[in-house]
């Protein structure tokens, strides 16, 4: 493009506490065009977005407003250029009527009071323009989940904005809203507003970007133009050289289809419809990976296997013995739980590591009278720090205050503690830094070495072929693939869950 | 421990050192024998019974605000009880078991609304308050019922053993069954679990919701026990006999290090609270100043402690977690170490 | 728009089966004009506080202070007064400006040092309270005097006042709690800083990504309040003559009780002034059939406790209720978004 790009960021350097997230990026994005952003979980397409938008300040680097070099530091400095943000977090105010979330903070003034009537007027018209079936009156809290996310993009709209970032915007949206979204897309194309678009969805992108960029652990890999997105391209930049995947630095694992089964899945379904009609065994000794994107479900299933949620039918067997899943049923039949958001869900940050490792335990602490016996607890603790080999090893520290890595082999040490059946980890790794990362694989080989059934579920493709005997992948609340661990690769997995079909050998 | 200040480790011993110093170089011998020294124990005997309850309600992120209503209440049951029964040694075991009983009825109420229709603590015990104690005006038809009968129920406020009152033996017993509870059994450690982080906890297989009624119940019998002490030592039971306690209780526990978010706070540290609550008293008391006055400075004091507490929360959180965008900065720290 | 309306009306519908069932139990001695015109001026000191309290409990915030601002306010006014003799109004402007600090100092505390609202309030309450003791006037034995100040028969602006007195039938307290709700109202719904409280009740986080300020929108709600509370002061004052330490001594719950009763949440987020005016009506009309009836005090306070848990619960029944229905309809809770996955390393 000979034009001068609206936007043009030059050698964007990133880094948290020494952890080099974006290294010198480059992204521009020209007048009137619809810039596709892609890449995997933690490529650094949120961070480089955030400091477009002076959420995060950047280390080293420039950028460029229609040519001419800006600081952008707030909110409010975003505005002023035109540039409006569609967050994928929604920041509706639910209680407040649609023209009011639409004009929050820029309210039409009539002297000292709000102008109402124009506000609705205003809102009226742009509701008009781009077809979305809003009423400026009706209040935020009574719109479902798609509408809402249309409220948040009409704000973005309505400022006049020059560039317009939207992060997954289609997350929540039904097939139908989404249509919609891509014909406001085209118009705000017509009319010469830029469009930054972050999505996971490949045919979204296909479909509307005039360019795309690629990231990949935070360096912009390669810029695509409209001729050559195409997904077989697309889908082995975005996983890079695939090295890891010849056969030498690959264990290729066989499962052993005639172990017996210890779980089985029958029909279960979610209330909300989140996922439906699941049918899953695996077998003794077997570790069972299930990829697919996020909000395709997995997070969900597996929460409803172990019993944090309930399902509203299906069965869960285990060993034979039909489960009624809550977690104190779960735990007494053999079954741990690693959940996907450790901080929040995954252990007690106040309480030290044996605390924490104890707590699911205390049926097998031994007790004096009614006292804990202090010895044993930490007996126990300790052996968990050997087991998952915590370093540095400091029974007593509280597990807040530990790495990402030590906390994560806290929550997966209180398990082994137990005879295990099965072990239930949602994302494992996130976060964790490498070597932890490899600790964790050895752990979850060994206990399926032991006989225990495993199931994983990731995002990080490469972690799920390599610890993962048999892959599923879930879409959309379905389970649409099944795949062998020797027959695998990444493209396939990513290909299943975006529900395109990869050409063989994509990622030779 | 947060390794960032180690004055915070030794705070507690040295603040009470520093307390004591400068109340014993102002009033001298006024202060510094058995009989003050017992007094002042004396006068927090009954906070020091109720924080060891309503530890608990704290250590799981909630609230008792009907806790001074409730003493009131309780009060004025146990003497009622004891007065109808004719005043006999027997009736005092009646009208204490009653006031136990009223107190757990009151916990397990609270504990079941807060947890069963999802409702700020605070409210629901804040209403429960005026509630109680208009129960307790209607026992008394809103008179001051006096109970100077048998001498066992007024020997429990003025029995002495080696110079000092029996409350105070009475507040060291339920501070000691307190720490037993929460510091060895398995049930204390589920209540920090449940505090410091209720999904986690309900993960590892605790039952969140009966934990907290427990608490909400252990909350009540304290205050109910305090009634009992406090009707004695006054030798009355009133409705309004314990209005004030509410906030002496919340500040004690607070300045001991009892956080009100959850999760966080040892009896041994409510105790040095309630210690330095009664110093704080009486050395205002010897300067002069009457109870009346006394609420202004510990209002002061709850205030600078809880807001030192949040200050340490929103740091740590911020350093941790990052504030609004708290998922990437917290990764990014933790794939460094 | 159509929940609000549905919880409008139930208020309105609580309000009239009271109403209804006082008239069938006490007659005409509960529903006559002098009787309800007696209920409107017991209602309007909480109604006018109210204003204010609603402005915080739909920040997601509590003032429990609002008792004891009304003390000191009085009790500094009445000292004032007993030294100087300055005008009236001028007084009236000192009482004011003691509830503009005394809410500021709460604002402070809560927007400023991150204290929860409830136990900041509850610790201002009793500093407050302590502080009406010690400046209050004591007698040669140290015990408190009440002080006396008359708040009548004086002019403003070449026209005789009379606050304890009438305008036609009603009471100018009234008067001045119809003047409040309406302006109230007007502020809540038609500016800038209506609308953010709201956002800030409703969702910290997504008014603080609409560039909106929470302490500063906390500050002042909690200034509004005390500027309430001192008028609700004066109002008193104007009524007992004189001030004493127990002045708005247990008050602070009826504002929130009626807050609570006309469908403000206390989650924050929802309700309005209107709504907190009936509830405020509704507790008078409560406090005076229940009196009607020949029961003391004490069943008040009972009652009074009861009510407001039945409405909480009630309110927080419906609000499942409700959600359950907009999630059959699509709408409802939001998911939980996975954001962190999406920056996962």
């Amino acid at each position: 493009m000979s034009e001068t790009p609206i936007l043009e960021a030059k050698g964007i350097c990133k880094s948290f506490s020494g952890v080099k997230v974006l290294q010198d990026v480059h992204f521009e994005v020209a007048p009137g065009e619809v810039h596709a952003l892609m890449g995997e979980n933690g490529a650094g397409k949120s961070t480089l977005i955030k400091i477009l938008t002076g959420v995060y300040t950047m280390d080293s680097g420039q950028i460029f407003w229609e040519g001419q070099p800006v600081q952008i530091d707030s909110f409010q400095d975003c505005q002023k250029l035109g540039v409006s943000c569609i967050y994928q977090e929604l920041s509706v105010i639910p209680p407040l009527t649609v023209a009011q979330n639409v004009y929050l903070g820029r309210e039409p003034m009539k002297g000292p009071f709000i102008d109402h009537a124009k506000m609705r007027e205003m809102t009226q018209q742009l509701i008009d323009k781009y077809e979305f079936p809003l009423s400026p009156d009706t209040l935020v809290e009574n719109l479902g989940m798609g509408q809402r996310q249309l409220v948040e993009i009409l704000k973005g709209l309505s400022a006049d904005a020059k560039l317009l970032i939207m992060d997954e915007p289609t997350a929540s949206l039904s097939a139908k809203e989404s249509e919609s979204l891509f014909d406001v897309i085209e118009t705000l194309r017509s009319e010469g507003v830029s469009i930054v678009y972050i999505s996971h969805r490949l045919e979204e992108v296909y479909r509307l970007s005039d360019r795309l960029t690629i990231l990949r652990d935070g360096k912009n890999v390669e810029v695509l133009t409209k001729d050559q997105i195409v997904p077989a391209k697309v889908i082995e930049t975005m996983i890079g050289k695939v090295v890891d995947e010849s056969a030498g630095s690959r264990k290729m694992l066989h499962s052993d289809d005639s172990a017996e089964v210890r779980l089985d899945v029958r029909g279960l379904t979610d209330a909300t419809n989140k996922y439906r009609d699941i049918n899953l065994q695996v077998h003794r000794g077997e570790i069972l990976g299930i990829g697919g994107l996020i909000g395709a479900g997995r997070t969900e299933l597996v929460r409803a296997i172990y019993g944090v949620d309930k399902a509203a039918s299906g069965e869960v067997w285990l060993d034979g013995k039909k489960l009624d899943p809550t977690p104190k049923n779960s735990i007494a039949a053999g079954i741990g739980f690693v959940p996907e958001d450790r901080r929040n869900q995954g252990f007690i940050p106040l309480l030290s590591t044996v605390k924490n490792v104890a707590l699911p335990n205390y049926d097998i602490v031994k007790m004096r009278g009614r006292a804990i016996d202090d010895g044993d607890e930490l007996a126990l603790g300790e052996r968990a720090i050997q087991d998952v080999d915590i370093r540095p090893c400091d029974p007593a520290k509280r597990v807040g205050d530990m790495s990402g890595g030590n906390q994560q082999k806290v929550v997966l040490g209180k398990w082994l503690m137990r005879s295990l059946n099965l072990l239930i980890v949602d994302e494992p790794t996130a976060g964790i830094d490498v070597g932890a990362k490899d600790e964790i694989y050895s752990i979850l080989e060994d206990l399926a070495k032991q006989g225990v059934a495993v199931i994983v579920v990731s995002s990080d493709l490469q972690e799920l072929i390599r610890v993962s005997h048999r892959i599923v992948v879930m879409r959309k609340g379905d389970i649409v693939k099944e795949f062998k661990n020797e027959e695998v690769t990444q493209a396939m997995v990513l290909a299943a869950g975006q529900g395109v079909e990869s050409g063989e050998g994509t990622a030779a | 421990m947060r390794g960032k200040f180690s004055f915070n480790t030794y705070s507690k011993p040295i603040i009470l050192i520093a307390f004591i110093v400068v109340l014993w170089l102002l009033a001298g011998s006024n202060f510094m024998n058995v009989s003050n020294i017992g007094s002042v124990l004396n006068s927090v005997s009954v906070i020091g019974i109720m924080v060891c309850g309503t530890i608990f309600v704290f250590l799981i992120g909630g609230i008792d605000l009907s806790i001074g209503a409730l003493l009131g209440l309780t009060g004025v049951v146990c003497v009622e009880v004891i007065n109808a029964l004719g005043a006999t040694p027997g009736s005092v075991f009646v009208g204490i078991l009653a006031a136990v009983a009223v107190g757990a009825l009151a916990g397990l109420f609270h504990g079941f609304i807060v947890t069963t229709f999802n409702i700020p603590a605070f409210l629901v015990t804040f209403a429960t308050q005026t509630a109680f104690t208009g129960m307790s005006m209607v026992i008394t038809g809103n008179k001051i019922v006096s109970c100077t009968q048998p001498p066992l129920f007024t020997g429990i406020a003025a029995t002495k053993i080696l110079m000092l009152p029996l409350p105070i033996y009475f507040m060291l017993l339920m501070a000691l069954i307190s720490w037993f509870v929460l510091r060895r059994t398995v049930f204390g450690r589920q209540i920090y679990a449940v505090g410091g982080n209720p999904t986690a906890a309900e993960i590892s297989g605790i039952n969140v919701k009966g934990r907290s009624i427990a608490c909400y119940v252990l909350s009540g019998v304290a205050a109910a026990i305090g009634g009992v002490v406090l009707a004695s030592m006054n030798q009355q039971g009133m409705a309004s006999q314990g209005a004030d306690y509410v906030n002496s209780v919340i500040t004690a526990g607070v300045i001991g290090g009892v956080s009100l978010l959850g999760g966080e706070g040892t009896v041994p540290g409510a105790m040095y609270g309630t210690v330095l609550m009664g110093l704080l008293t009486n050395g205002l008391n010897l300067m002069g100043v009457d109870s009346t006055q006394a609420g202004l400075v510990t209002g002061v004091v709850t205030i600078a402690a809880v807001a030192l507490d949040a200050a340490q929360h929103l740091d740590q959180s911020k350093r941790k977690a990052g504030g609004l965008f708290a998922g990437l900065t917290k990764r990014k720290d933790v794939a460094a170490s | 728009m159509k929940q609000a309306t549905l919880r409008r009306l139930i208020s309105i519908g609580m309000l009239l089966v009271l109403v209804v069932l006082f008239t069938i139990l006490s007659g005409m001695s509960f529903l006559n004009s002098t009787n309800l015109i007696n209920i409107l001026r017991d209602a309007s000191v909480v109604a006018i506080v109210g204003v204010g309290v609603t402005y915080v409990i739909i920040t997601s915030g509590i003032d429990l202070s609002t008792g004891a601002i009304m003390a000191v306010v009085g009790m500094v006014m009445a000292n004032v007064y007993a030294y100087t003799l300055w005008p009236i109004p001028v007084m009236l402007l000192i009482g004011v400006a003691v509830g503009l600090v005394c809410g500021l100092v709460n604002g402070f505390i809560v927007g400023k040092l991150h204290v929860p609202e409830f136990i900041a309030t509850l610790a201002t309450m009793s500093i407050y309270r302590s502080f009406t003791y010690i400046i209050a006037v004591r007698d040669a034995n140290g015990v408190i005097q009440s002080q006396p100040m008359v708040v009548r028969d004086f002019t403003v602006f070449g026209g005789a006042m009379w606050l304890g007195g009438v305008i036609g039938p009603f009471y100018i307290v009234t008067s001045a709690a119809l003047v409040f709700i309406i302006v109230g109202q007007i502020v809540l719904k038609l500016t800038h800083f209506g609308t953010n409280l709201y956002s800030v009740g409703a969702s910290k986080k997504a008014a603080t990504l609409s560039g909106i300020s929470i302490s500063k929108t906390q500050i002042i709600a909690y200034v509004v309040v005390g500027f309430c509370a001192a008028i609700g002061s004066i109002f008193t004052i104007a009524r007992l003559q004189s001030a004493t330490t127990s002045i708005g001594l247990g008050f602070e719950f009826d504002p929130i009780a009626a807050a609570v009763i006309g469908g403000v949440s206390l989650a924050g987020g929802s309700g309005d002034v209107i709504g907190m005016a009936i509830g405020a009506i509704f507790m008078a009309a409560l406090d005076n059939g229940v009196l009607k009836l020949g029961v003391n005090t004490a069943v008040q306070y009972i009652i009074k406790g009861a009510v407001i848990i039945a409405v909480v619960i009630f309110d927080a029944v419906y609000k499942k209720v409700m959600d359950k229905r907009a999630k059959a309809r699509g709408a409802g809770a939001v998911p939980a978004v996975e954001t962190e996955k999406g920056v996962a390393a």
